[in-house]
C-alpha cells in the first residue's frame, strides 16, 4: 500500500495544483459554453490523481472547493470539498494500481469515482438540505421518491447517482484520452520513482 | 486584470480586522443556530452578518452571494412541504398541490442555515485579501507550497481563462462546429478542452523551474515584506466571539 | 578559479535514446560575457540548465561528466542554493513570473523572501534593481498587466535582486515584440558592463556579435567550437550548422572586406571603421546591389479582401481601429507595427472572427458578415501565434488532417494535403510523433501545416517566425512563395524587418490602429519618420545601405 501512497513534494507537483484547479475550472466553463448537460468540473482533479497520485489527487480536488469557496463567497461549493477530495484520492489510487492503462480498465476507474462521489455527497446532501443536489433532473427523481415515500437516505442517494456517475464516466472518458496522450517528457516529472542514472 | 476573489478594499474596520478573526466570526455565526438549536437564533445571526456588511460597506456586493442560493432554497421548500415523511399537518394548499406545515418548517430551518452561512461567509470573503490570508496562515507555520497553491490559483486562473476565447476561435477557424445537436456539441469539447491541459501543463513545468531558480522550496526560514499592523479591535472581537460561543454551549448543556 | 568548469558533460533526457550534451567540456571566468548559438535543438537550452543544476535534479535522466559552478558541483547542490551564484531567465516572460505574486514590487520580493534576506535589505536591493531595469513606475502594477517586454525586465529583475555572480539568459527576446527586445537588449547592456558573469542564448546573431567575448557554437549536443565572435563567424561550415552569417558579416564577406587575420567585421561599427581605411570606395554600394531582392509585383489584378470603412473596439470609446479602408490583392503582404497597434485585430477581422463595429469586409467581392466562421474556413486558413491554442491530436497527422476533415475532404484527400504541408514545413518522418513530444519551433511548423493542408485561397501566419532559427525562417520563407506562386495570397504579422524585407511584396505599417504606410519594402524602409513613429528598426541591410550613402 505504501506504494500507492508515495508522494513527493516537488516544486513540478506543487504548481500541478493549482493547473488543475484551472483545468476543474475550464472544463465547467466550456461545458457550459457547449451547454452539454454535464458538469465536467473535476477533470483536473483526476488528471491530478493520475500524475500526482491519490495524495496530490487528494489535494487538488479539496482546493479547489476550499479555494474557490473561500474567494467567491459560494460555500455550497465548500461544503462539497469532501467530495471533491475523496474523487480525487479514489481515482489517484485506481490509477495507481492501474486502471487508467486501457481504455476498458478506465471504466473501473470511472464507476470508483463516481461511486466516491455518491458516497460522500449523499450524507452532505441530506445533512445540510435534506437530501436534494440542485440538479433539476436528480431533484425530479428525488422528489418522485419522496412522494411514492421511499426513505429519504434511498431517495437522496438515487438523485445523486443519477447526478454524479454519469458526469464522472464522461470525465474519466476525457482525462483517459488526454492523460495518454502526454508527452513522456512531461510525465517524467511527475515520476516518483525517477533517479538519475549516471553516464560514467 | 480581472480578479476571482471577491475582496474589496474599502479601509473600513472589517478589511483591518485580521482574516483569523473573521474565520472565527464564520464559526461562531454557524455554530450558535446549531447548538442553541432554537429556530429564532438563525435571524439574530443572520441579521448581526447583515450588519457587519453594513458597516463594512459592503453589502450591495453581499447581494449576488444570495442569490446563489435561490433556486436551491426554492426547490428544497416545494420538495420538504410537499413530500416530506414527517408531514401530517396541512398549512395550506392550491388546487391539489398541499403543503405541510413539518415539512415548511423543516425547509425553513434548513433555508436560514443557508442563508447564514452565505451571508457569514460574505463578512469573511468580502473584506479578507486573499495574499494576506496566506501571508497570515505561513507566518502561523503553514507550508510556504500550499500557500504557493493558494495565491497562485488567482493570478493563473485568470491567464487560463483568457485562452479560452483564442482556443474556441482557433478551432473554429479550422472548421470545427461549437453549435448544433447534442452530438457535435460533445465532440467539440475534446479539441477545446486538450489545448488547454496541454499548455497548462507545459507552462506547469517552466514555472516549476522559474520558481526553483527563486529558491522555492528550501530548507530555511522565509522573511517577509510586510507586517500586519496591530489593529485593537482583534482582541476584543476574538473574546467575544468565543464567548457567545461558551455561551450557547452552557446554555443549551443546562 | 573559473567561474564555471565544465567537464566531459554527457546527458539524456529520460524516455530518449540520444544524448541531448555529448562531452562538453569548457571553461567560463568570471566577467567574461559568452553567446551560445546553434540550431534548435543544437543543446543550448540543455547546457544552460545543466550549468544552473536543472539537469540533472529537475529532469532526471542520465548524466554524465562534471559541472562545477564555483568548485560547487551543480549536480549534487540543490538548484534552490545553487540560485544564490547563479541566475536563469528563459524565453517566456508569462512562465518565468512566480504567478504567486500580484505586484511587480512584491513578485521581485518572492526570490529574496525564500532566501531570508531582511526586510531592509529587502527593500533597499529592490528599489535598486528596478531603478536599474527602468520599471520602478510599474512597483505596484499586476506583474501580468505588463508588456512582454515590461514582463521579461521584471523577470530579469528577479534573479539579478538576488544577486547571482552569474546570469543565464536563454534566449531572453525570442518571444518579444522589436519594442520588447529593445527594452530587454538595453539591459543586457547595462549588464555587461557591470561585470557580472553573463552567459547568453539568442538567434539574433548581430546583437550576439556586438556584445559577446567568446562564442560557443553548438552541433547535435557538442561544442563544435568556442571563440571570438570574429573567429566563429569566419568558419566557412557556418551553413551546414544551421547558422546564418550576422548581416554585417555576410555583406562583408560578399564585398570582400576582412581584417587583416582574414577575419571579417562583425558589427555594423566595425564594419564602417574598416570601409574608411580602404582604398575603392566607390565600389561598395554597387557590390551589394545584388544581395537585394528580386522583382515585386507593384499591383496585381486580382484583389481578394475590401475592407470599406471598419471600426473596430472592444471596450466602448476605446476604438482599436477607426474608419479603416483597405484592400488585399494577391501580393505576399507583411503587416508590421508594435503589439497594441493593431495588428491582429485587423486580421481577425478578415477571418471574420471579429465583427466590424461599423463598416463591411468583402471577400471575393461579398459581404463576409453573413457569413460564419466555419463557412469561411474552407476560404481563409489562420495560422495562430500559439500552436498549444490548437494542438490536441496524438500524432501529427492526425492533427493536420483535422482542419480538411472538417471543411468536408474525404480521408485520401485530406490525407494526400496533409503529407504534402508537412513535407513543406520539414516535418516528412514525424507524422506518427506526439506532437507534444516535439519541440515549440516543431509545434510551430505543425500548426501552420495544419492550415496549409486545408489548401485555402487565402493563409493568415501571426507572427510565424518566433523562436524559429535560421533554417526554420528559411522554411517558413519558402513556403510563403509557394504559396504565392500558386496563387494564393499570404498575409502575415511580422517582428522581423530583415525576414520582411527580405520576403514580402507588400508591407503594411500600423500604428494605434491606423495604416502609417502601404507599399514595397524599399518605399516602407525609406520613411524615417514613420518608422519612428511606429517605433520600429530598420532591417540591417538598409542600416547599412543608409550609413554607406551618407559617408
Amino acid at each position: 500500500m505504501g506504494k500507492i501512497f508515495k508522494t513527493k513534494l516537488t516544486t513540478a507537483t506543487i504548481v500541478l495544483i493549482p493547473a488543475c484547479i484551472g483545468i476543474n475550472y475550464l472544463g465547467k466553463l466550456f461545458a457550459s459554453l457547449l451547454k452539454l448537460p454535464l458538469w465536467l468540473d473535476s477533470i483536473g482533479t483526476c488528471i491530478g490523481a493520475c500524475l500526482g497520485g491519490p495524495v496530490i489527487g487528494a489535494i487538488c480536488g479539496a482546493a479547489n472547493n476550499l479555494i474557490y469557496g473561500l474567494t467567491t463567497g459560494d460555500n455550497i461549493t465548500l461544503i462539497y470539498a469532501i467530495t471533491s477530495l475523496g474523487i480525487g484520492l479514489v481515482v489517484g489510487i485506481l490509477a495507481r494500481m492501474g486502471f487508467m492503462k486501457t481504455f476498458p480498465k478506465s471504466f473501473i476507474c470511472a464507476l470508483g469515482g463516481g461511486l466516491a462521489a455518491v458516497c460522500i455527497s449523499t450524507p452532505l446532501n441530506i445533512l445540510f438540505w435534506g437530501g436534494t443536489t440542485g440538479n433539476v433532473w436528480g431533484d425530479a427523481l428525488f422528489a418522485a421518491t419522496q412522494a411514492s415515500g421511499m426513505s429519504v437516505g434511498l431517495g437522496s442517494f438515487l438523485d445523486e447517482i443519477v447526478v454524479d456517475v454519469p458526469d464522472k464516466i464522461i470525465t474519466i472518458i476525457i482525462v483517459y484520452l488526454i492523460v495518454k496522450g502526454l508527452p513522456k517528457k512531461l510525465t517524467a516529472l511527475y515520476d516518483v520513482n525517477a533517479e538519475t542514472e549516471r553516464l560514467d | 486584470m480581472k480578479s476571482i476573489s471577491l475582496y474589496v478594499e474599502k479601509g473600513s474596520w472589517l478589511n483591518k480586522l485580521h482574516p483569523y478573526t473573521k474565520l472565527l466570526y464564520i464559526l461562531t455565526a454557524i455554530m450558535i443556530p446549531l447548538t442553541g438549536g432554537k429556530l429564532w437564533l438563525f435571524p439574530v445571526m443572520i441579521v448581526s452578518s447583515l450588519i457587519l456588511l453594513l458597516s463594512g460597506k459592503i453589502i450591495k456586493r453581499a447581494l449576488p452571494l444570495v442569490g446563489f442560493s435561490f433556486t436551491l432554497i426554492v426547490v428544497i421548500f416545494l420538495i420538504q412541504g410537499l413530500f416530506n415523511h414527517d408531514n401530517e399537518t396541512v398549512l395550506f394548499s392550491i388546487g391539489w398541490i398541499t403543503f405541510y406545515k413539518e415539512g415548511t418548517l423543516f425547509a425553513t430551518r434548513i433555508g436560514c442555515n443557508i442563508l447564514n452561512m452565505l451571508l457569514a461567509f460574505g463578512v469573511f470573503v468580502l473584506t479578507t485579501s486573499p495574499q494576506d490570508l496566506v501571508d497570515e496562515l505561513e507566518k502561523s507555520g503553514f507550508s510556504p507550497k500550499f500557500g504557493y497553491v493558494i495565491n497562485s490559483v488567482f493570478q493563473i486562473l485568470p491567464q487560463m481563462m483568457a485562452t479560452k476565447d483564442t482556443i474556441t476561435d482557433a478551432q473554429r477557424s479550422r472548421g470545427m462546429e461549437t453549435d448544433g445537436n447534442l452530438l457535435v456539441r460533445m465532440k467539440a469539447f475534446l479539441p477545446l478542452i486538450s489545448p488547454v491541459v496541454m499548455s497548462s501543463l507545459i507552462n506547469t513545468r517552466e514555472r516549476a523551474i522559474a520558481l526553483d531558480v527563486r529558491g522555492f522550496g528550501r530548507k530555511q526560514k522565509k522573511t517577509w515584506l510586510y507586517d500586519r499592523p496591530k489593529y485593537k479591535w482583534d482582541p476584543v472581537a476574538r473574546i467575544i466571539l468565543v464567548a457567545l460561543m461558551i455561551i450557547t454551549i452552557v446554555w443549551r448543556v443546562l | 578559479m573559473s567561474m564555471i568548469m565544465i567537464e566531459n558533460l554527457k546527458y539524456k533526457y529520460p524516455g530518449t535514446d540520444h544524448l541531448a550534451l555529448d562531452g562538453i567540456s569548457l571553461s567560463i571566468e568570471k566577467g567574461e560575457f559568452i553567446g551560445i548559438i546553434g540550431q534548435n535543438g543544437a543543446g543550448k537550452s540543455t547546457l544552460c540548465q545543466a550549468m544552473v543544476g536543472l539537469v540533472p535534479q529537475f529532469y532526471h535522466g542520465a548524466y554524465g561528466g562534471a559541472v562545477r559552478v564555483k568548485e560547487r558541483l551543480a549536480e549534487q547542490v540543490p538548484v534552490q542554493e545553487l540560485c544564490e551564484d547563479v541566475g536563469l531567465i528563459f524565453q517566456n516572460p508569462f512562465n518565468q513570473l512566480s504567478g504567486a505574486r500580484d505586484t511587480v514590487y512584491g513578485e521581485v520580493a518572492f526570490g529574496l523572501q525564500n532566501l531570508g534576506i531582511e526586510r531592509e535589505e529587502m527593500k533597499s536591493r529592490i528599489e535598486k534593481v528596478l531603478k536599474q531595469l527602468d520599471i520602478w513606475q510599474y512597483r505596484d502594477r499586476n506583474p501580468f498587466d505588463l508588456s512582454g517586454g515590461q514582463m521579461q525586465r521584471v523577470a530579469i529583475a528577479s534573479i539579478l535582486v538576488m544577486q547571482p555572480e552569474v546570469m543565464i539568459l536563454d534566449e531572453p527576446t525570442s518571444q518579444l515584440d522589436p519594442e520588447g527586445t529593445e527594452e530587454v537588449f538595453r539591459v543586457v547592456d547595462q549588464l555587461s558592463k557591470t561585470g557580472k558573469t553573463i552567459i547568453m542564448v539568442e538567434q539574433k546573431l548581430e546583437k550576439m556579435a556586438k556584445y559577446c567575448d567568446r562564442l560557443i557554437l553548438m552541433q547535435a549536443g557538442k561544442v563544435v567550437d568556442f571563440d571570438t565572435p570574429e573567429k566563429i563567424f569566419a568558419r566557412d561550415d557556418l551553413n551546414e550548422i544551421g547558422i546564418q552569417l550576422p548581416a554585417f558579416v555576410r555583406i562583408s564577406k560578399q564585398c570582400g572586406l576582412s581584417n587583416p587575420d582574414g577575419t571579417h567585421p562583425v558589427t555594423l561599427e566595425s564594419m564602417i571603421a574598416l570601409y574608411e581605411q580602404q582604398s575603392d570606395k566607390e565600389n561598395l554600394p554597387q557590390k551589394l546591389k545584388p544581395e537585394m531582392k528580386q522583382t515585386v509585383r507593384t499591383q496585381s489584378s486580382k484583389e481578394l479582401f475590401r475592407m470599406e470603412d471598419i471600426s473596430f473596439s472592444y471596450q466602448k470609446h476605446v476604438p482599436v481601429l477607426d474608419h479603416l479602408n483597405l484592400s488585399f490583392d494577391q501580393r505576399t503582404t507583411a503587416i508590421i507595427g508594435q503589439n497594441g497597434a493593431g495588428k491582429t485585430t485587423l486580421v481577425r477581422l478578415l477571418k471574420g472572427l471579429l465583427k466590424p463595429v461599423s463598416g463591411t469586409v468583402y471577400f471575393g467581392g461579398e459581404d463576409i458578415s453573413k457569413k460564419t466562421v466555419a463557412m469561411l474556413a474552407g476560404k481563409v486558413g489562420y495560422v495562430f501565434q500559439n500552436p498549444d491554442d490548437q494542438i490536441f491530436k496524438y500524432n501529427v497527422l492526425d492533427e493536420v488532417m483535422f482542419g480538411p476533415l472538417n471543411i468536408g475532404m474525404s480521408q485520401e484527400e485530406a490525407k494526400e494535403k496533409a503529407e504534402k504541408a508537412l513535407e513543406m514545413m520539414g516535418l516528412s518522418g514525424k507524422e506518427k510523433e506526439n506532437p507534444y513530444d516535439l519541440e515549440m519551433y516543431e509545434r510551430k511548423m505543425v500548426a501552420i501545416a495544419s492550415v496549409v493542408a486545408m489548401d485555402t485561397d487565402v493563409v493568415i501566419l501571426d507572427e510565424p517566425t518566433i523562436a524559429q532559427d535560421y533554417p526554420g525562417k528559411k522554411r517558413i520563407g519558402d513556403m510563403i512563395a509557394s504559396l504565392a506562386e500558386n496563387g494564393k495570397l499570404v498575409i502575415a504579422i511580422l517582428h522581423d524587418m530583415d525576414f520582411v524585407a527580405e520576403r514580402f511584396e507588400r508591407v503594411i505599417v500600423m500604428a494605434h490602429g491606423t495604416i502609417l504606410a502601404d507599399g514595397t519594402s524599399e518605399e516602407v524602409f525609406a520613411q524615417d519618420a514613420i518608422l519612428k513613429e511606429a517605433r520600429l528598426q530598420k532591417p540591417y541591410m538598409t542600416q547599412l545601405m543608409e550609413r554607406f550613402a551618407r559617408k
